[in-house]
């Protein structure tokens, strides 16, 4: 599994294109926003060649006032048959943040697999209570630093 | 030493634990067992700090009164929970979640040798090497999770002083009981405490000489 990271913090726009074409392994597209002042509009645009597989994670941090307004496009064509992804989306708007996260699918091929999920808020309150146990109690710090790590 | 005196528990309107008294010397280990519904997991819970359930009754581990303590409290006083389903937390990588623990916990051991000693701990459970730069528990058997948690509970071993272990044998495959055997002993020599919540009649007999049953708990 290849696996392609970007982190992008406090950046104004984003725009990237990408081409899965890996037909054995899934390839992974990870896009990590971390916006602790002003605004990120961003958009990804994901075109996969022909029986490609693909998975894309869009994770997305807010804090304070910040605001990010993300769309993640998958565009398949008619001749691009075969195609295989999932966009999955997850946000945490901390504090007084707004995230916009969207994903957008324009499909013109009726022989592919596309499926994509969006989570946004807080952690579940099994997840808290799991950080809790291990000690944690500033749990937005340690999502941030987590996804600061992959940087 | 822990003592529990008269612990009642309830989630929602449901009474699940009345009056239960422990006294667990420092170095020992107890075998908590139970029919399915008894309360032996929302015991462990209780304990925990878990905030769902309402608790009366105390509950002290040597000279501090963790009833008193918010979760994460109880767990920098010492207390360790292996859960018995650890969930998954998107975007929480292990490497970081272990790097907080050392910071909220304020473990005595650099960064660099807890990165060293995650990745050797990764090896001896044969768990995927990639494991530590995953989401928590993203795409992890149930096994692989059971393993995480004792692999938590080794690397805080030091710092444990009542280790609570929730079906930590469940999903594990055999070879592996000799690692829970061996994290309770070298708690248990470290001056810590054990309660054990398990199935397995193996690990059941090891432990029976000292035994609470909460199905005879009224």
């Amino acid at each position: 599994m290849s696996n392609n990271v970007r982190v992008y913090s406090n950046f104004e726009n984003v725009d990237f294109w990408c081409n899965p074409s890996s037909l054995d392994a899934v390839e992974d597209f990870t896009f990590i926003f971390i916006q602790t002042e002003g605004k990120c509009t961003a958009n990804i645009n994901v075109n996969p060649n022909a029986n490609s597989k693909s998975k894309v994670h869009v994770y997305i941090y807010a804090e304070g006032s910040a605001e990010v307004d993300c769309v993640c496009t998958l565009n398949v064509d008619k001749q691009n048959s075969g195609v295989n992804t999932d966009i999955q989306f997850r946000s945490w708007p901390f504090d007084r943040s707004k995230i916009k996260a969207r994903p957008e699918m324009f499909i013109s091929n009726s022989d592919i697999i596309a499926t994509h999920g969006n989570a946004l808020g807080g952690l579940r309150p099994e997840e808290e209570y799991y950080l809790s146990s291990r000690g944690i109690d500033n749990f937005k710090e340690a999502i941030k630093q987590s996804l600061l790590s992959y940087a | 030493m822990l003592k529990i005196k008269k612990l009642s528990a309830k989630i929602g309107d449901k009474q699940i634990l009345k009056n239960v008294n422990i006294e667990l010397p420092a170095g020992k280990c107890l075998l908590v067992t139970g029919q399915n519904g008894a309360g032996k997991s929302t015991l462990l819970h209780a304990i925990m700090g878990r905030s769902d359930i309402k608790t009366t009754g105390t509950i002290s581990l040597e000279k501090t009164a963790l009833h008193k303590l918010e979760c994460h409290e109880r767990a920098q006083a010492g207390v360790f929970l292996a859960h018995q389903a650890p969930p998954t937390i998107d975007g929480v990588n292990t490497m970081t979640l272990f790097k907080e623990v050392q910071k909220a916990q304020s473990l005595d051991i650099t960064t660099g040798d807890l990165i060293k000693k995650v990745k050797a701990l990764t090896e001896d459970f044969a768990l995927p090497t990639d494991w530590s730069k995953r989401s928590f528990n993203s795409g992890a058997s149930g096994g692989e999770r059971k393993k995480g948690e004792l692999m938590q509970a080794k690397v805080l071993l030091d710092k444990t002083k009542l280790l609570l272990l929730d079906e930590p044998d469940s999903g594990l495959e055999q070879s592996s009981r000799k690692k829970i055997v061996k994290l309770i002993n070298d708690t248990c020599n470290a001056g810590g405490s054990v309660m054990l919540v398990t199935h397995d009649k193996e690990l059941q007999k090891l432990y029976q000489d000292n035994k609470l049953d909460l199905s005879n708990v009224e």
